[in-house]
């Protein structure tokens, strides 16, 4: 039975290195028997694939994902996707942003946001830290059983390591140290499970980023449950990638039956991946990352206080965001601070823009210059405590 | 106007058991219904209500006055697990129908909600933003997901009634 690729054959040529398990596979084109038996007919022996990503980064890995889930029939044959990313913070579908993260710190750090379209909670990437996907279709999701093929691997690789797979689907070393945690998503008639698999990840930049951006904000998101973290590596010193990596290919063969070898993938080789780069441009969109949070209402206090007066002074901030964008907004300024005129254009300016410090920011200019002297300077300090929630 | 007003009685009962119609007297008056009037008008009132349908993904619709409304099936919330947010499309958004139009995250996972019908959305169920544990305790009923227009009504014709589901759910345990 031919899988099913809705776009394109894949017996085209094959720009990565490719070390697929030539032999006995039944060779459809001749001119390129190694990279068409990815493809071709499963037998029991092909009927699950391992692939490595060569890319590191996350949105060219999470459109890979999608474009397996959607042109990939998963119904005879299983995947397991091996992926790392350059630092990266990676929220779930239904979560909000600015309570997950703290945007801010990464816009400092230069480390992007993506959002996945699997369920579940926030999660640090980087290239310490080892990213599975198992891919089958919806009959065969069983993610218990994928969680065993990482802890037999790595207690098989290292015998008499403590590690245990939850009710909750993470891993914990130790028996309070998560290492991994999970997510999925069902589609159409597929499934995808991926983990993460903490391997030596920079756990000083995972907590700055983990935290939330601004105070005051309610919603109904989906949130994280925090946990500690460990490296495995701290715990296993001598455990480098290869034979991490090794084990874990092993260990997926073994668990399900399969003899396949690691397969190096390039996501951004559009002729073996052909309509990937859409899906990676629609994860780096604005619309998607930040568009898609929930619904979700901001109510903090602003502190005017400036140096110079003694007397302090505060006003109240109410804003509705949907989309990502300000629904609406109500400023509650003290009228002998600033003149109600004023703080209502700024109410004015606000809504409907981006709930981002940039997107406001442009608005808010053209407001600052129509004003001078002491109230410009009060504006100014308005202006700047209002985006600073905005993260 | 009392032509009209009974067409439409004739609609609201039309089904495979009509006591008072002969069955070739039922097909006339079915071809009555197609012919007056224009088309958009009577594609609404041929189809005022009907019965639960359902699709192979296991999402259900049911017909009053013009209007579906969506939801998904027992089979589905049970293999869902609980429901811990519902991703929901905007009133007005048009959907075609397998079109994807949300997301069920549950404590399983974020599962794809596919469109039964092409149509508009003309109401989400705002319930279920504070309480999403309704679409697994009252699937059919409170529990229910978004309301949308009728574009095509034909397009009923190709989901499966309770029976029909029954025995596709039966086919899937094998």
């Amino acid at each position: 039975m031919m899988l099913h690729l809705r776009r394109t054959s894949l017996l085209r040529g094959w720009s990565g290195v490719c070390r697929c398990q030539t032999g006995n596979q039944p060779s459809r084109n001749s001119s390129s028997s190694s990279t068409s038996s990815l493809f071709v007919a499963p037998d029991s022996s092909s009927a699950g694939l391992v692939l490595h990503s060569q890319s590191t980064n996350v949105y060219q890995n999470l459109a890979l994902e999608d474009w397996i889930d959607a042109n990939v029939d998963l119904q005879q044959r299983s995947i397991l996707l091996l992926w790392r990313n350059r630092p990266a913070v990676v929220i779930g579908r239904h979560q909000n942003p600015w309570t997950e993260c703290n945007l801010p710190a990464m816009r400092r750090m230069g480390i992007p946001l993506a959002r996945r379209r699997s369920g579940g909670g926030t999660v640090f990437h980087d290239l310490g830290n080892l990213n599975l996907t198992f891919f089958t279709s919806k009959k065969a999701y069983d993610r218990q059983r994928n969680l065993k093929v990482v802890t037999e691997a790595l207690r098989r690789v290292r015998p008499g390591l403590d590690v245990q797979a939850t009710d909750r689907f993470d891993i914990l070393l130790n028996g309070h140290y998560k290492i991994s945690g999970t997510a999925s998503r069902l589609s159409r008639k597929s499934s995808y499970h991926h983990c993460t698999l903490l391997h030596s990840a920079d756990r000083s930049a995972l907590s700055t980023v983990l935290r939330p951006s601004c105070p005051g904000i309610h919603s109904n998101a989906t949130p994280s449950v925090p946990s500690p973290v460990a490296n495995l590596l701290d715990h296993a010193p001598t455990l480098q990638w290869e034979e991490l990596l090794d084990g874990l290919v092993n260990q997926y063969n073994a668990e399900f039956g399969f003899s396949s070898a690691l397969t190096l993938v390039n996501p951004t080789d559009e002729s073996v991946f052909p309509g990937l780069s859409r899906m990676e441009t629609e994860l780096r969109s604005w619309d998607w990352t930040f568009g898609k949070t929930p619904k979700f209402s901001v109510q903090t206090l602003l502190d005017l206080t400036d140096g110079r007066s003694s007397a302090r002074s505060s006003a109240q901030l109410h804003m509705e965001v949907k989309n990502g964008l300000i629904e609406s907004c109500e400023l509650d300024v003290p009228a002998d601070w600033l003149p109600r005129r004023l703080s209502g254009e700024l109410v004015n300016m606000l809504v409907g823009e981006r709930f981002c410090p940039h997107g406001a920011a442009a608005a808010v200019a053209l407001l600052l210059r129509s004003e001078s002297g002491e109230l410009q300077t009060r504006l100014h300090h308005l202006c700047d405590a209002v985006l600073s929630v905005m993260g | 106007m009392a032509m009209r007003t009974a067409l439409w009685c004739l609609s609201a009962n039309f089904s495979p058991r009509l006591p008072l119609l002969s069955s070739a007297a039922q097909v006339s008056a079915t071809r009555l219904l197609w012919r007056t009037g224009s088309p958009r008008t009577l594609s609404t009132t041929s189809v005022l209500s009907t019965a639960l349908k359902f699709t192979d993904k296991h999402e259900w619709v049911r017909v009053e006055g013009g209007i579906g409304t969506v939801g998904i099936s027992n089979y589905a919330q049970e293999a869902l697990g609980d429901v811990v947010y519902c991703g929901l499309p905007e009133v007005g958004q048009s959907l075609e129908q397998m079109e994807e139009f949300g997301a069920l995250e549950s404590v399983k996972a974020a599962s794809e909600l596919y469109s039964p019908l092409t149509g508009e959305v003309t109401e989400i169920n705002t319930e279920l933003a504070e309480n999403p544990g309704l679409v697994n305790k009252a699937c059919y009923a409170e529990g229910w997901l978004i309301k949308m227009t009728i574009e095509k009504p034909e397009e009923l014709d190709s989901l499966m009634d309770q029976a029909a589901y029954d025995k596709f759910l039966k086919s899937l345990e094998e």
